[in-house]
């Protein structure tokens, strides 16, 4: 029985390397693996083998099935492997099956690195509405009823007292309302200007503002942590200065310039050939302000900036119309 | 404010170039916005002597002229008919632009090189005033003074050797609207004194005062008035000179009364007017306020109605001016005027203002007096005026000034704590430092002792009040490059920072998902923002109608970005936006805040292909499914499983279907495919899906704290169901059954296919779901799940009239 075991074995590998195709390998598997086939018989066989051979020779042909179905399972596969067209998948340079691909929009960018870097030095992110009361827009921002300096911000009124904010500096008043000091906080968000629609202006625009209200801040430090912000947001080898300038709700108040980083400061139509961009205002936060926010001037010294997302973000994309960020056009939005 | 250099040397000496004068004034507060160098614009413009003309060998018209440079001789040819010898004319060397070229129909610029005309070389180009760009003549040359020194740089022949500086005046610095207050500024810089020119009048004995009479009712408004009378005045044209000043500082000469008082103001920043004093009746002024409803023309020829708050300059029976704005045509100077009256008044800011706004109506006067003018120069003003129209004209002046000044005004002491300028400023400045530096710009210490110092401020610093004022003054002086740039870490790192992480998240994800963010102008016409149903927020005063209300909704004005997209060729779209839309709360009161409701929304809009073109991609357009799907992914990632669609939402007026989104019980916004209607309003073809979401409610809903949920340990059962059932029944409530039947060992169902038609029979369909089974404490056996599905069809059958799907 042990010989025609190992004789049905080699029968079977002989067969199976002669094989060429698949019918052939279904005749095989007929005359072998079926339930008539050889090795079928062979356990059929079994019945009459004397009860002590019966283990040895019942484990040599469970082998022998395993074997033999193995095998044949083995050459199917590569039989079919080889049968089968070239997949057209192995054709690499196809295009991979696209996918939409989104896009922040240029002044959310812009805005939202220069939150990243407030919030880095610990300043809270607060907002507030654009439809504002005269009160806070220009009133607890000492801009006196009938002063010139309303002039500087043109403005959309929706009734005699109610108007679009002109500049996010209205959010500094309701924080101080709202907290007390140390007050670390930017405020993001739209502004309107009623202003004639050009390559330069657009009735509306993004600023940031920051206040920092508590014991002991003073001037010096509003340059160290400009300085510090301008160094992140535009590099660490500017060269900056500050100019005095005028905002109601500051004193004293700067401008932030730093060298045109279009032209070097050599001085290009983009810096007006002066080799300088205005990036903020900014200043110590005048004592009427404090004390319209509830602050005790006396005890606690603040300073505010604010700047432009627009203008920053038409410098840094290379943007010359600012007309076209808010025309939404696709193919613009998708380079960013 | 132009500020010619020539002139402001006449009143503080300095010798800065062009550069160094933008940088320093800059610095100190005074932004130079532009320097014009008058000689730079005829760069390589000389005077040339024409010392023959010949003709051209090859050419009738035009020809061969040697020209006398100074240095040398240039060979020229000139087409110019009037070109002969002996004139002085305007050479342009090889290298000058020129400013307008006369062969070119816009009269563009060209760069004048070597060229050779007809066969012969030309040296230069004799220009014509057309192409010198100093007046319209194009048909000859320019013939100059026959003075005129060959080799000069022609703009020194023009007299044009000045720098005028272009300063951006912040509003608190009316004292720098004029050239002694830009003056005061650099010699605060150099040390050297700024001084206007010592007067030197000629008066005749007889008294202004016994000629006119000046009275003032409000004082409050007008708290001095001087004047002065001059007789037999010539009115013609000012000197060239005169003329070259104002025209360099952008004022236009107009006759040598009305030049003399524009070019005081422009020298001392004190406005001035000058009446003629035959057509005041009674020879008298009166300044009072107007009355209510009384009208007046103004000389700029407008009548104008003036209210109960505007303040008058009148004679004896009428106004005769808008005090501090503009004078009236009734008084006017004019070419017939012997006798003039001087005005140089002060008038209070606010009412000026008030008056110049109500009227529309800004002047060089208004603007000064508004931002408050010096009351101390009236009377120096007044008295140069006059001494230059006497020189000028031959004019009598009479004796005296009329100066009515009811009660004189004191100068300002303002207390200043050398402690708190260094607080505020963060500097370590003593007493003597502090009080140096505001000598340098006229602010005496006059008194106070230790810390304080009792400071006077000069009278032309109308803008320093109080402390601040002055520290800010110090801090400017001392120069903000001096200061140290300081940070300090005292901030609380333990304070929680509040950010806005939820829209950031969202606006992320979205991203990911490939959907491009867009920034829509909140402004819309009304017609468009109505059709959302909710009553808009106008503008008052908008610049156009197409931009006169804002938005109620996010999606007209995505729809109109789609709209300009498709217009370029771009169909497909996935666009999305956070922003503030706007409604009118009906019967609160408009001019407080509570009649105006404001929330942040965002909006998502799809249209077009749901895939892009590809290698086995299926072209099949967005619809409502596909944007649900969208909506509903970042629902899950944000809020888990705490919201809800309701079907039915009455809330809009822009989608069919609406579908309403709550989030743990609070409306949070809607989808839906734009309603045809309002799509065609926007040339929009197809289905256009848009979502809006209420930010705030979506960001209160946000699943932020996380707990983690152990993973099963045993494998589940997935089976498939088929049912035919009503086709009218909502695919929900099926669900909801079988979720309910099959509880709690059925723990997901996916519902994958729905099919209507033939085969299902008429008003039927067909439902096919994945229904997975698990158990949290063993493996499945078939029995166990067969039973629960048995438990789900029979449920179906009973509650949906579902049958199984053969």
């Amino acid at each position: 029985m042990v010989e025609t075991i190992q004789h049905t074995r080699d029968q079977f590998t002989q067969a199976l390397n002669a094989v060429q195709d698949l019918a052939q390998l279904e005749q095989l598997r007929i005359s072998y693996l079926a339930r008539n086939g050889a090795i079928g018989s062979l356990f059929e066989g079994l019945k009459t083998v004397p009860p002590a051979e019966k283990p040895l020779i019942g484990k040599a042909l469970n082998e022998l099935r395993t074997y033999a179905q193995t095998a044949f399972d083995e050459k199917k596969a590569a039989l079919e492997a080889a049968g089968m067209p070239r997949s057209a998948a192995t054709d690499v340079t196809l295009p991979g099956r696209p996918r939409w691909i989104g896009s922040m929009h240029p002044v959310t960018q812009t805005m939202e690195e220069i939150k990243r870097i407030f919030v880095g030095m610990g300043f809270s992110i607060e907002t507030g509405p654009e439809i504002e009361s005269d009160y806070y827009n220009f009133e607890a921002l000492n801009f006196p009823p009938d002063h010139p300096a309303r002039d500087m911000q043109d403005t959309f009124f929706i009734s005699k007292n109610v108007l679009l904010r002109t500049h996010t500096s209205p959010v500094q008043i309701r924080v101080m309302e709202q907290q007390k000091p140390p007050i670390r906080a930017i405020m993001p968000g739209r502004v309107y200007r009623n202003e004639a629609v050009s390559a330069r202006s657009l009735v509306l625009f993004h600023q940031v503002e920051g206040l920092y209200v508590d014991k002991g801040v003073t001037f010096s430090e509003l340059k160290g942590t400009l300085v510090a912000f301008a160094k992140q947001f535009y590099g660490s080898s500017l060269k900056y200065r500050f100019r005095p300038s005028f905002f109601p709700f500051t004193e004293p108040s700067a401008e932030m310039d730093i060298t045109c980083y279009l032209c070097g400061g050599k001085g290009c139509r983009v810096c007006k050939y002066s080799g300088w961009l205005e990036i903020l205002g900014a200043g110590m936060v005048h004592p009427h302000v404090l004390q319209f926010g509830g602050i005790d001037p006396e005890v606690y010294t603040g300073y505010a900036f604010g700047m432009g997302i627009e203008r920053t973000a038409l410098l840094r994309y290379g943007i010359d119309d600012i007309r076209i960020l808010y025309e939404n056009d696709v193919r613009f939005l998708k380079q960013f | 404010m132009k500020i010619s250099q020539r002139w402001l040397k006449e009143l503080v000496p300095f010798r800065w170039t062009p550069e160094q004068f933008v940088e320093r004034l800059t610095m100190v507060g005074l932004e130079v916005e532009q320097a014009e160098d008058q000689a730079k614009t005829f760069k390589n413009f000389v005077v040339g002597e024409v010392l023959e003309r010949q003709k051209h060998p090859n050419a009738d018209k035009l020809s061969l002229c040697r020209v006398n440079i100074g240095t040398e001789e240039k060979r020229i040819v000139c087409g110019a008919q009037n070109v002969a010898p002996g004139q002085k004319v305007a050479v342009a060397l090889v290298g000058a632009t020129i400013p307008h070229d006369q062969h070119d129909p816009d009269g563009k610029p060209f760069v004048l090189g070597r060229a050779t005309i007809r066969g012969v070389e030309s040296d230069g180009m004799i220009c014509s005033a057309f192409e010198l760009g100093v007046g319209e003549d194009a048909d000859g040359i320019l013939v100059l003074d026959a003075t005129a020194k060959p080799g000069t740089p022609l703009a020194n022949s023009f007299g044009m050797t000045d720098v005028v500086y272009e300063i951006g005046i912040t509003p608190n610095r009316s004292d720098c609207l004029s050239h002694i207050g830009v003056a005061r500024e650099v010699g605060a810089l150099t040390g050297k004194a700024a001084a206007l020119p010592r007067l030197k009048l000629k008066e005749s004995k007889i008294r202004a005062a016994s000629v006119a009479s000046i009275k003032i009712k409000d004082a409050a408004r007008c708290a001095r008035y001087c004047g002065r009378v001059l007789r037999n005045v010539k009115i013609g044209p000012s000197p060239k000179w005169m003329q070259d000043r104002l025209t360099a500082v952008g004022v236009r000469p107009i006759n040598v009364v009305v030049d003399v008082t524009n070019f005081v103001l422009m020298e001392t920043g004190h406005p001035l007017h000058a009446f003629d004093l035959d057509r005041l009746a009674g020879r008298s002024i009166i300044v009072r306020m107007a009355e209510e409803g009384e009208r007046f023309t103004t000389l700029d020829g407008k009548e104008r109605a003036l209210n109960g708050d505007m303040l008058m300059i009148c004679d004896a029976e009428r106004p005769v001016a808008l005090a501090g704005v503009m004078g009236g045509a009734n008084s006017e100077i004019g070419e017939t005027t012997t006798n003039i009256l001087l005005e140089s008044a002060w008038f209070e800011p606010r009412g000026i203002r008030r008056t110049s706004k109500v009227l529309g109506l800004s002047t060089e006067a208004s603007y000064r007096f508004e931002r408050g003018a010096d009351i101390e120069m009236a009377r120096y003003a007044v008295d140069r005026t006059a001494q230059l129209i006497q020189e000028l004209t031959g004019a009598e002046l009479l004796n005296g000034v009329i100066d009515v000044y009811p009660k004189k005004m004191t100068a300002r002491l303002v207390p200043l704590r050398v402690s708190r300028a260094n607080a505020i400023i963060g500097t370590k400045l003593n007493r003597v430092a502090v009080s140096r530096l505001l000598k340098t710009i006229g602010f005496l210490p006059a008194g106070g002792a230790g810390d304080l110092i009792k400071v006077r401020v000069p009278s032309y610093r109308t803008d320093v009040v109080e402390e601040i004022d002055l520290i800010e003054e110090v801090a400017r002086t001392h120069g903000y490059d001096n200061i140290s740039t300081q940070t300090r870490a005292a901030i609380d790192f333990t304070a929680a920072v509040h950010t806005d992480r939820a829209t950031t998240e969202i606006r992320n994800a979205l991203i990911g998902g490939g959907f491009n963010e867009i920034l829509a102008i909140g402004l819309q016409d009304e017609a468009t923002m109505g059709i959302s149903g909710q009553t808009p927020v106008k503008v008052l005063n908008p610049v156009s109608v197409e931009m006169s209300t804002l938005r109620t909704s996010l999606i007209p004005g995505a729809l109109r970005i789609a709209q300009y997209n498709r217009n370029r060729g771009t169909k497909d779209l996935r666009l999305f936006e956070f922003g503030n839309v706007f409604r009118l709360l009906e019967g609160k009161d408009r001019e407080s805040l509570e009649a105006y409701d404001e929330e942040e929304r965002l909006l998502i809009l799809l249209s077009g292909q749901v895939s892009p073109l590809g290698v086995g991609v299926q072209a099949r357009n967005v619809d409502l499914l596909d944007g649900k799907g969208e909506v509903e992914a970042l629902l899950r990632r944000f809020l888990l499983d705490k919201y809800r669609l309701i079907q039915y939402d009455t809330h809009n007026a822009l989608t069919e279907p609406a579908v309403g989104i709550e989030i743990n019980g609070t409306y949070a916004g809607f989808f839906g495919i734009v309603r045809p209607e309002i799509a065609a309003r926007f040339d929009l073809e197809g289905e256009v899906f848009v979502c809006e979401l209420i930010v705030p409610v979506v960001e209160h809903g946000w699943a932020k704290d996380r707990k983690f949920a152990a993973l099963p340990k045993f494998p589940s059962v997935t089976r498939d169901l088929a049912i035919t059932l009503d086709r009218a029944l909502p695919q929900e409530q099926v669900e909801t059954v079988i979720r309910q039947a099959g509880a709690p060992l059925l723990v997901a169902v996916t519902l994958f296919d729905v099919y209507e038609g033939k085969q299902v029979g008429e008003g039927r369909k067909s439902l096919a779901y994945a229904l997975e089974f698990r158990s949290s404490d063993h493996t499945l056996k078939d029995a166990e799940v067969d039973a629960v599905m048995n438990r789900v069809i029979q449920a179906v059958k009973k509650h949906c009239g579902g049958e199984l799907r053969a």
